[in-house]
């Protein structure tokens, strides 16, 4: 636990980089093209479409047991954190390579430029479910007081997040292979989490894979609480909890014991 | 009272290359039993201090760890074994620019190269102005850095370095930028920090008459080790007859 308050004094310190960080990253990822931020919008919508044609239409996918909800709107819900997680963890993992210049030269707490991306990543997050809000008005879809959760829903989601973006953003600089290998797991992972299925349809005897897989339960929380108006199961809740925090841990010591090396290797 | 801010104690710095940079190549080496790096050392067990106020130089041939030293200094790179203290705020003026992104404006690129090198928003806004009026570009400080000439833009990366108000300044083969003008206002700076005792200056050059000029003590350093530590004729001299041998 010890380096782990050690660095978050030391990246409160640094909060000014921190903050141009990141708005270096939100200001330049759309210049030069005509629709700008936009695409941050027209991305997961497209996807959106493309999936809910593929999935409710063609494969009738039904969406839970509670009833209604049209398919895409279940599937949006759970689409947007999935896409906030799996576009944070790729681009971490290739932050510290592209920063080469400013780790040969300069000191600062390296792990800035993985928190900079995921936070960059974060406000595409926020964009994005301007859709979403637009779209559970126009459904009329009833929400009550127990929305509140997603708030701690997406801290357990990020803590998850930074932890493996620093494992993998450090592994990387490394070895290179490690992001198609990332895009790999990402990709098989997005089955193992209920997605673009409901949960309750995955048979008993494979549940505890899901348990132990935070995204699941994260994203099946996610959908509990907007969609169903419910309370998230609490027993899955702590233990994605525990294990975000393990792997933040777990991230961050394997990060501290390559950073020396950082420059050397780039 | 101890004054030396720059201590290196038997500091040892040795590369490791990775032989092999995909798994591709680098799990049948492992399983052949081969070597999966090469080391190289580029300081051995080398000790020397510094003290408030000093100039030094450190002058040696192409290879011989100036770079290290100051990356080392920086804090960039860490020691293989030996010890580096430095205390102090470091500012580096190494290969400036590391920060600069191309298609911010020169004025989002003060703010952002700024905090790189630690500074705080109060003490770049306060600064801003004369960043700005060293680097004599003010007419194009709101347009990308990307459109900028290469003089432009080592320009608006000095100035801001030169601003950070350091502790501990390293300087690194930089005052070739620009033309004449600028070059003789940037050394002008420096020799107003260099009159400034809290202010600790460490210049590497290949050129020995801006080391003999400016610089109050030479390290001279050749085959990974101090070979002359001392006043800057002298060692200059010893630096100029071993290379004539």
């Amino acid at each position: 636990m010890l380096p782990l308050f050690k660095e978050i004094k030391d990246v409160i310190k640094w909060h000014e980089l921190l903050w141009q960080m990141v708005g270096r990253e939100v200001k330049t990822r759309y210049k030069q093209s005509i629709l700008g931020y936009f695409w941050v919008i027209l991305n997961p919508m497209a996807q959106m479409i493309v999936m809910s044609f593929a999935f409710s239409v063609i494969m009738r996918i039904p969406t839970n047991s509670a009833g209604n909800v049209p398919y895409s709107i279940f599937l949006f819900v759970a689409l947007l954190p999935w896409n906030l997680f799996s576009n944070s963890l790729s681009s971490a993992a290739s932050s510290l390579v592209g920063s080469a210049p400013l780790i040969t030269k300069v000191y600062f707490p390296r792990t800035i430029l993985v928190l900079s991306t995921i936070l960059a990543k974060i406000v595409d997050f926020l964009f994005a479910n301007i859709i979403l809000i637009i779209y559970m008005i126009v459904y009329h879809m009833p929400i009550n007081a127990n929305i509140l959760w997603i708030f701690p829903i997406f801290f357990i989601q990020q803590i998850f997040t930074i932890g493996l973006s620093l494992f993998f953003a450090a592994a990387n600089l490394l070895y290179r292979d490690i992001q198609y290998l990332l895009s790999l797991i990402l990709l098989l992972w997005m089955y193992l989490t209920p997605v673009i299925y409901p949960a309750d349809l995955v048979p008993e005897k494979y549940r505890i894979i899901f348990q132990l897989n935070p995204m699941s339960v994260i994203i099946n929380a996610y959908r509990q609480t907007i969609l169903g108006g419910g309370a998230p199961n609490y027993t899955s809740l702590v233990i994605a909890l525990v294990l975000s925090i393990i792997v933040l841990i777990g991230g961050l010591s394997y990060f501290k014991s390559r950073e020396k090396i950082f420059a050397d290797n780039i | 009272m101890n004054n030396t801010v720059i201590k290196f104690e038997n500091v040892t710095k040795k590369f490791s290359f990775q032989n092999q940079k995909t798994f591709k190549e680098f799990l049948p080496a492992l399983l052949k039993g081969e070597d999966t790096t090469t080391g190289f050392v580029a300081l051995d067990n080398l000790s020397f201090e510094i003290k408030k106020g000093e100039v030094v130089g450190i002058i040696g041939p192409n290879g011989s760890g100036k770079s290290t030293i100051l990356k080392l200094i920086a804090g960039v790179m860490s020691p293989t074994s030996g010890k580096v203290s430095v205390k102090g705020q470091v500012s580096p003026l190494i290969e400036l620019g590391a920060g600069m992104h191309p298609e911010l404006t020169g004025r989002e690129n003060i703010y952002l190269n700024g905090a790189i090198l630690g500074l705080k928003r109060k003490e770049i806004v306060a600064n801003l102005q004369n960043i700005i009026d060293f680097s004599e570009i003010s007419e194009f400080i709101d347009q990308p850095v990307k459109h900028y000439s290469s003089g432009m833009y080592m320009r608006l990366a000095f100035s801001i370095a030169i601003h950070v108000h350091p502790e501990i300044l390293l300087v690194d083969e930089i005052l070739a930028v620009g033309d004449t003008d600028f070059q003789a206002k940037c050394f002008a700076k420096m020799n107003e920090y260099k009159k400034d005792n809290n202010i600790t200056i460490v210049f590497v050059s290949h050129s020995m008459g801006q080391v003999e000029t400016f610089c109050e003590r030479v390290i001279y350093l050749n085959h990974h080790q101090i070979l002359a530590d001392g006043d800057p004729k002298t060692t200059i001299e010893k630096y100029l007859s071993d290379t004539n041998k």
